[in-house]
């Protein structure tokens, strides 16, 4: 899985050299980024349940959607976040390409589902909620550079 | 291939759960530790044709026999290849050194290994010798209990005895190519 780390491994490997000084240099920069990214992952599991239901009541508001849907939105909300808590772990979007937005569109689509509906729910998590009350400024930043990504994913 | 964080993503979401304080306690020390990881990780690149030379002359040295007439080590041309091998498994094992996750070295290098080593005629018993005295080296240079130069000298990382951890995970990797090739 793609990370920091593993890239410079790949590629080390791939010609055949040990790790060079400005292989360590990067992953040196990784893990000086690695503090924000740990805090964000950890108040976002804490916080996760309550992001999930906050959001989807927020969309289920208006009465727009079909209320039967409701518990799999919560369950699919609950889905995403999980895979941003992890690229907030690996430090890359790892998680999210390769278990969340590869074949997706194709799942969605087959489902009839409301694409629409997702991108309010995390547009929600990142414009309404109060991030900042629970994580410090930095971590907020890499929490929403992931939804950010999501959200024009799903787009 | 895995690092030490998405070995945590890949275990936790085989139970479908996010990642918490609990699991994250290790990745911080392993964050905080990056310095000291770095430098073990240098102490094995600087050290390589010292550390690979000396282990298979160690081998031969125990078993003269490998480089007579009809040893495994006779001609150069096969004692070549076992220096070659030699530092092949050490960048394996400071890839993993460096990730703080073995599947590197298990998916890239010891996949395979021995029944290669097998289909060639490589003795097994002395390639496993080989490495352990790698191992014994590497683990004396990073802890600074060998002879020579010490690792830390005029840098501020650490010292020889805060890396013991970190001399213990590189011997786990040695065990494991040695696991590999028994």
């Amino acid at each position: 899985m793609k990370s920091a780390v593993t890239t410079v491994v790949s590629s080390a490997d791939a010609a055949g050299r040990f790790p060079s000084m400005s292989d360590f240099e990067s992953v040196k920069g990784s893990f000086d980024r690695a503090k924000s990214r740990l805090e964000a992952a950890e108040k976002l599991a804490s916080c996760i349940d309550k992001f999930t239901n906050l959001a989807v009541d927020a969309v289920y508001q208006n009465s727009s959607y079909e209320q039967a849907n409701k518990d799999k939105c919560v369950r699919d909300i609950h889905h995403y976040l999980r895979l941003i808590n992890y690229c907030l772990v690996t430090g890359g979007t790892g998680p999210l390409d390769e278990w969340g937005i590869s074949g997706m569109r194709e799942i969605i689509r087959i489902q009839l589902l409301p694409t629409a509906a997702y991108v309010e729910a995390f547009m929600f998590i990142r414009d309404e909620i109060k991030i900042n009350e629970v994580m410090s400024q930095q971590a907020e930043t890499e929490f929403k550079g992931l939804l950010d990504y999501l959200i024009n994913a799903l787009a | 291939m895995l690092d030490a964080f998405s070995r945590k993503v890949v275990s936790a979401d085989a139970k479908g759960a996010a990642i918490g304080s609990e699991d994250l306690a290790d990745l911080r020390k392993y964050v905080s530790d990056a310095n000291k990881r770095i430098d073990a990780t240098l102490a094995i690149t600087q050290n390589v044709s010292c550390i690979a030379s000396d282990a298979i002359a160690g081998m031969v040295c125990e078993n003269t026999g490998l480089t007579q007439p009809g040893g495994h080590c006779y001609p150069t041309r096969r004692m070549a290849a076992c220096l070659r091998d030699g530092e092949i498994i050490l960048r394996y094992v400071s890839y993993a050194l460096l990730a703080g996750d073995p599947s590197v070295l298990e998916d890239r290098c010891l996949n395979g290994l021995k029944e290669t080593y097998i289909a060639l005629g490589v003795p097994t018993s002395n390639a496993i010798r080989a490495i352990e005295i790698m191992k014994i080296a590497t683990v004396a240079i990073m802890t600074e209990t060998n002879t020579g130069r010490k690792m830390f000298k005029g840098i501020n990382s650490g010292s020889g005895a805060q890396c013991q951890d970190i001399a213990a995970e590189a011997a786990s990797y040695f065990d494991l190519v040695i696991e590999a090739l028994s």
